[in-house]
């Protein structure tokens, strides 16, 4: 059987590598080759430690934990293409001077091509909380009218 | 103590704050403990004073970490540098943060002004007020100014912010 320390260390990557999504509590033991006993008691450990949250889910007609990291890795994506990251004037951009964010022609052109770069993948929690509706399911089609 | 930052990162970080010889620079960096400018540039084939000018620039936003010694024989100083990845994470948030504030402040903008435009590339739009006092004729090339619709823009923008504000934890 792996130390727990190890075993903590590799559940919490795995956790924080699901990003937003999280992981159901199940499929990270399997994942790690542990038990459901010892992995239940590391996944109280870290989040007793305050590196992950569990949240309660409903899962093939059974109660398990979805598994979300609290600290997610630190990534430049967002902003990577914004102007105002490490831009030249940035020591004398403000709102009320002539070089502003209000008016930067740069921060203009980058906003209008937002929309234009290919769809991202889903990463926010709305993404899994919105499963595909059937489209033949009754309930749906009421909810329409 | 759990890594957040992969070399992928770093190496977007590197592009960011330069050009493509920072990520070679940054790549020599990591392979050692310290170093110095002239053998990054003996070994890089970058030119010193562009090895310098990367380095204070990563200096600039503690990227890295420098320790001064004197030649012996020029009495010169010799600059010593080491990367300092546990640095980046607090780096990427500082910017974050930064360009959150900016983006705030345009989309106050966009949302509590009326802008009028001539259509020309060239030429920029303009808020109502200003619109007015060009009797709704560009100052650029002269031809009139029309409602510019920037609903999209403000969509756009507000779910960029909502996004950095998520990650940011706000």
């Amino acid at each position: 059987m792996p130390k727990r320390n190890d075993l903590e260390q590799k559940a919490l990557h795995y956790v924080v590598g699901t990003g937003y999504q999280g992981v159901l509590q199940s499929d990270l033991w399997r994942e790690l080759g542990a038990s459901s006993r010892e992995g239940s008691r590391v996944s109280i450990k870290l989040e007793e430690k305050g590196l992950i949250r569990r949240e309660k889910e409903l899962q093939e007609g059974r109660w398990t934990y979805r598994l979300y990291p609290k600290r997610l890795p630190a990534s430049i994506e967002t902003i990577i293409d914004c102007p105002c990251l490490l831009c030249p004037d940035n020591a004398r951009c403000d709102p009320t001077t002539t070089i502003s964010p209000k008016s930067c022609p740069r921060l203009t052109d980058w906003i209008i091509n937002l929309g234009k770069e290919a769809p991202a993948a889903p990463e926010g929690p709305s993404a899994i909380a919105e499963p595909d509706m059937p489209e033949d399911d009754p309930d749906a089609e009421s909810l329409d009218t | 103590m759990l890594s957040t930052i992969d070399d992928a990162t770093l190496n977007k970080v590197a592009v960011a704050l330069g050009e493509q010889d920072a990520v070679t620079l940054i790549a020599h960096l990591k392979g050692v403990e310290e170093i110095t400018d002239d053998e990054i540039a003996n070994k890089t084939a970058i030119r010193l004073n562009s090895v310098r000018k990367i380095l204070y620039k990563l200096y600039d936003h503690s990227l890295v970490s420098l320790r001064r010694t004197r030649d012996p024989k020029t009495g010169w100083f010799i600059f010593h540098w080491r990367l300092q990845p546990d640095q980046l994470e607090g780096f990427i948030l500082s910017q974050k943060r930064r360009v959150l504030e900016k983006l705030n402040v345009r989309l106050d903008y966009e949302k509590n002004h009326d802008f009028y435009y001539c259509g020309s590339q060239e030429c920029k739009r303009v808020p109502f007020e200003e619109a007015v006092e060009l009797v709704f004729h560009c100052s650029g090339c002269g031809k009139p100014l029309v409602h510019f619709a920037n609903e999209i823009m403000i969509e756009r923008l507000s779910e960029k912010v909502e996004i950095l504000r998520k990650e940011l934890g706000e």
